[in-house]
């Protein structure tokens, strides 16, 4: 046996290192690949999406973003404060299950690393439930509470005629179109995609999968304009659209675990943060605002406002991050600018911070624009 | 899993197995379980549960802390669950790079592997057996922490219904198949480290070398896994959903992390598997 | 692999061609080696150190591949066929090698495990049965680690005697033996030469060579330069005449008066090659020219002299 037909032994390993990057990178594309459906127009779609009606469901969601904010090591989410918890639902992968029965049961635990949270109401009590701390919170609820949107208000409309209203009332900002079709969670569902018009916006476009069978949305992507990785995604990796049993929705505070119970339900529990939503698109991000923020301009190309945000101090990673950014100057003065993926962010010297889904160029232009 | 049965065909194509194929694995077992080193490295794995139960006994804690460590001192059967969540990040990998930087460099600088050859155990085959024999002391290891956390646990501590991430609570019994299932899960999840230490240790003499260049690629795919810049490969990382196990105590269990963390470990097994087999099967043996 | 269908003669146990190990560094270690080893002998592999005999050894037996040239084993092709030719060979390949801490016995019962034919209800009579062959019953229950290298030696062979063999080859199978064990490899191997047992030995005790082997093969400096059987080999080592005298010079000139070659005076011999015989001239002839004889007679060289004859004087090795 020659060493040439020896060394021919290395092509096992590395046919398996083919293997293996194949399935674990393609394996989902062509688990994923376009379901077959009958055509449907944007309007039609949207005007199904109204009527969809389902008496309850359950799932696993999967929601990913990825806004291109640099990543700071030792800052990767965990916080202990309310805003943490929300900041860091939005960055990364998360995964929640999540469950509804109508009209107003639901149920969605995120599954944390080695720790879950649970929010549960069951139509009379609503619990939080954080296995890290073990405490939960029971809130009694009042004798009316909106239940899920997918419950939605039993009006007689015509769905057609709505669609058709909201379609007109965006068309002059958004170009709305049915992309395609999608497989998600395993269902075939339509991508009704909304695409911005104004070329201010860093927001590529918005795509809901909606659901070919009960046109509940499955899965919401935003793309930025640049790049072709989703900024946001949220949606269901697995779903059933069985009523939940009842106890589903219960809970009983186990031996151990210390339970609150706040006066009045306005309050939040501190340390669960809310939900995710599969339908919400990301807020802006959060800074310690001064007063009151100011939305300047409309639509995509939207900027928030805030005054005598504090900037300094010893906040670590927001120095770094300013210390990275880059100096600009205009006639409304001179400041920095974070630029980001999806978010910019512009802080003015003399203490105002704009930030929007706009391209930097917008920002000056809003800050031109706005009373000192 | 194993290449060897598909492609070693062409190399001996009339190479019947003999009536006995099986008894080399069993000596395999013996060899590792034989040895002294084994057993005191399943002694330190049996004594993580202990020495984290004398802790938590002596501090007096009610169980008020964060985590499965907090519920140890409330039910005793955390003991197993933090202990096997404790030893993953350390003591296990350590245990496996001993016995898979071993394996074949320790037979190569014995001087053994000749003997092995010329019996003839066949290399694919010698390869497979000592990648059970692996398999088996990842097992052991895990179930050794296992039942050493169920005596320690159910001797210091009191212990009752179990209660789940999900905020159910479920028998003592079911408890215990959790933390089995943990425990198995785990053994599992340390089939890729043993993958690259069986690799690394078909390319050298030296099972000291292969313990330290295992260990070392293990170090280094901690650090990366750590470095949120290069988040886009992290789910190709090793240990990049190592904390699948605690799912199983969730209520249900979801199996989706756990599924893709097996996926994961079974992708790397099999590289790595393959890398070791053309090593072994391509290597001049002196 | 070129399959040359040149056949082997007959039955011949082992068989290569071209055989051929060059190392990663360039050295060749074996060069176009052609053994032909025929079925029962006792088949003598000599040659000085780093002349290549255990690397001819490590291709006979798979554990290295040869660069060019083929190995025939039991008439099959080596290491194609090895799973099914092995457990027919006994091996020992340079020097013992054991796990130091399991005893003699579990260590035979490892390697016996490893031969997937080998049956493992009788495995412990065998392990048993070879272990007394070798002469370490006594010593089967301790730890090899406590061995001396003589015990481990033994181990080594009991290793290749497990089972009943059609060939063993054994690298330097005396290595390390006192005289005793030495004696007894030596009756052991011709025990088993005479159950029909082909042994490929390499060795560097040319007595051993001499008393049991029937074929012998020299090897230098990666080169076969010598393969025939033992009685051919000793009859081609002319006998030299030798003259113990006291009258060097005149016995000199008379022997070289009657067509001597090759005339060496020492201090009390003078010797030659002897071409004519019968000697008893000679003798008469020393007689005449009045040389005082103290001895007289036909020395025959040992083989140890042939060897350094064939493969150089000096100490260094070659390589
Ligand atoms: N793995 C190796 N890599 C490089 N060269 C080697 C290797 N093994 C052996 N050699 C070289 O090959 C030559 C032959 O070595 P080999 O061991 O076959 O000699 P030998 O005839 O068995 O000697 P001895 O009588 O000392 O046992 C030597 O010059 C040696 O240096
Ligand atoms: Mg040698």
């Amino acid at each position: 046996m020659g060493a040439t037909q020896r060394s021919r032994r290395w092509l096992v390993p590395v046919a398996a290192v083919a293997v293996v990057a194949g399935v674990g990178t393609l394996g989902p594309v062509v688990a994923d690949a376009s379901p077959k459906l009958p055509g449907i127009s944007a309007q039609e779609l949207l005007a199904k999406v109204q009527t969809a009606k389902v008496d309850g469901l359950s799932g696993t969601v999967q929601s990913s973003a990825d806004l291109g904010l640099p990543a700071l090591p030792g800052v990767a989410g965990g916080s202990d404060s309310p805003s943490g918890a929300v900041t860091e639902l939005l960055s990364g992968k998360h995964t929640a299950r999540v469950a509804f029965a109508a009209p107003d049961k639901a149920r969605v635990s995120v599954l944390d690393t080695m720790a879950e949270r649970v929010w549960t109401m069951d139509g009379k009590s609503a619990w939080a439930y954080d296995s890290a701390e073990r405490e939960a919170v029971k809130l009694n609820l009042p004798a009316h509470q909106p239940g899920k949107p997918a419950a939605g208000t039993p009006k007689s409309y015509d769905p057609q005629s709505v669609a058709k209203q909201f379609l007109d009332a965006i068309d002059p900002s958004t170009k709305v179109d049915v992309s395609g079709t999608e497989k998600v969670a395993g269902r075939d569902a339509y991508k009704l995609r909304l695409i911005p018009r104004a070329d201010q916006t860093t927001v590529g476009s918005v795509t809901l999968a909606v659901d070919s069978k009960t046109w509940v949305p499955l899965q919401v992507t935003v793309l930025p304009r640049t790049g072709k990785d989703p900024a946001v995604q949220v949606g269901f990796s697995q779903v059933s659209f069985d009523v939940p049993a009842a106890s589903t929705f219960a809970f009983t505070p186990p031996k151990g675990v210390k339970v609150t119970e706040p006066k009045t339900p306005t309050t939040r529990p501190d340390r669960p943060a809310k939900p995710i939503d599969p339908k919400a698109v990301p807020g802006k991000p959060n800074l310690k605002a001064g007063n009151e923020p100011t939305v300047i301009g409309e639509g995509w190309s939207a900027v928030v406002l805030v005054r005598g945000a504090e900037l300094t101090g010893a906040n670590g990673p927001l120095d770094q991050l300013l210390a990275g950014a880059q100096q600009v100057q205009g006639s409304w003065g001179k400041g920095k600018i974070v630029t980001s993926k999806m978010v910019n962010v512009l802080l003015t010297d003399d203490g105002r911070v704009f930030a929007g889904l706009v391209t930097p160029q917008t920002l000056q232009d809003a800050a031109a624009k706005a009373p000192r | 899993m194993s290449p060897s049965s598909a492609v070693a065909e062409p190399v001996a194509p009339a190479a019947r197995p003999g009536r006995y194929p099986l008894a080399l694995f069993r000596s395999e077992l013996q060899l590792v379980f034989g040895r002294a080193r084994t057993w005191v490295l399943l002694a330190v794995l049996a004594g993580v549960p202990l020495l984290i139960g004398i802790a938590i006994k002596l501090s007096g804690s009610e169980g008020g802390g964060e985590g499965f460590i907090g519920q140890v001192a409330g039910n005793g059967l955390f003991l197993i669950v933090a202990s096997l969540g404790l030893s993953l990040p350390f003591f296990l990998p350590t245990a496996v790079t001993v016995i898979a930087g071993e394996s074949l460099a320790g037979e190569s600088s014995l001087g053994t592997l000749r003997n092995l050859l010329t019996a003839p155990a066949g290399r694919s085959r010698l390869l497979a057996a000592k990648m059970v024999a692996l398999i088996v002391f990842c097992l052991a290891a895990t179930l050794t922490i296992w039942l050493s956390g169920l005596i320690v646990g159910f001797a210091l501590f009191p212990v009752g219904d179990v209660l789940l991430l999900s905020g159910t609570t479920i028998p003592l019994g079911e408890g215990l198949l959790r933390a089995l299932g943990i425990a198995v899960v785990i053994a599992l999840s340390l089939l890729g480290l043993a993958g690259i230490g069986l690799f690394v240790s078909s390319l050298t003499s030296t099972p000291l070398a292969a313990m330290a260049a295992t260990f070392g690629t293990f170090i280094v795919l901690g650090i990366l896994t750590a470095i949120p810049q290069i988040d886009v490969i992290h789910p190709w990382l090793l240990m990049f959903r190592w904390t699948s196990f605690a799912d199983l105590l969730r209520d249900p269990p979801y199996w989706g992390a756990i599924g893709k963390n097996l996926l994961l470990q079974a992708g790397y097994l099999t590289v790595f598997y393959a890398a070791a087999w053309a090593r072994i099967t391509s290597r001049d043996i002196v | 692999m070129t399959q040359t269908q040149q056949q082997p003669a007959a039955g011949s146990p082992l068989v290569t061609r071209g055989l051929t190990k060059r190392f990663r560094g360039g050295q060749v270690a074996v060069d176009s080696v052609d053994l032909e080893v025929p079925a029962g002998s006792v088949f003598g592999f000599l040659g000085p150190n780093g002349s290549g005999k255990t690397t001819t050894i490590r291709m006979l037996l798979g554990l290295i591949a040869p660069t060019a040239g083929e190995v025939q084993l039991l008439g099959e092709p080596m290491p194609k066929a090895q799973l099914r030719v092995l457990p027919r060979v006994g091996a020992l390949v340079e020097g013992p090698a054991f796990y130091p801490f399991w005893s003699g016995q579990a260590n035979l019962l490892r390697f016996d495990a490893a031969d997937s034919t080998a049956d493992p209800r009788t495995r412990k009579a065998r392990a048993g049965e070879a272990l007394e062959r070798v002469g370490l019953s006594n010593a089967a229950g301790k730890k090899v680690r406590a061995y001396s290298l003589g015990m481990r030696q033994r181990l080594a062979i009991a290793v290749a005697l497990m089972q009943r063999r059609e060939l063993l080859v054994l690298d330097e199978p005396t290595n390390g033996l006192d005289p005793q064990g030495t004696r007894e490899v030596r009756h052991l191997i011709q025990d088993l030469a005479g159950d029909g047992t082909t042994i490929f030995t390499s060795t560097h005790l040319l007595a051993e060579v001499e008393q049991v082997c029937t074929h012998a093969a020299v090897m230098s400096r990666g080169k076969l330069i010598r393969q025939s059987s033992v009685a051919e080999l000793r009859a081609e080592l002319r006998p030299r005449l030798v003259v113990r005298t006291p009258d060097l010079g005149i016995a000199a000139e008379t022997l070289k008066s009657l067509g001597v070659t090759d005339l060496k005076t020492t201090d009390e011999t003078v010797e030659g090659d002897a071409v004519e015989l019968p000697i008893e001239k000679f003798a008469a002839a020393l007689v005449a020219a009045d040389v005082r004889i103290h001895g007289f007679g036909l020395e025959r060289p040992s083989l140890e002299e042939t060897f350094v004859a064939l493969t150089g004087e000096g100490f260094d090795v070659a390589q």
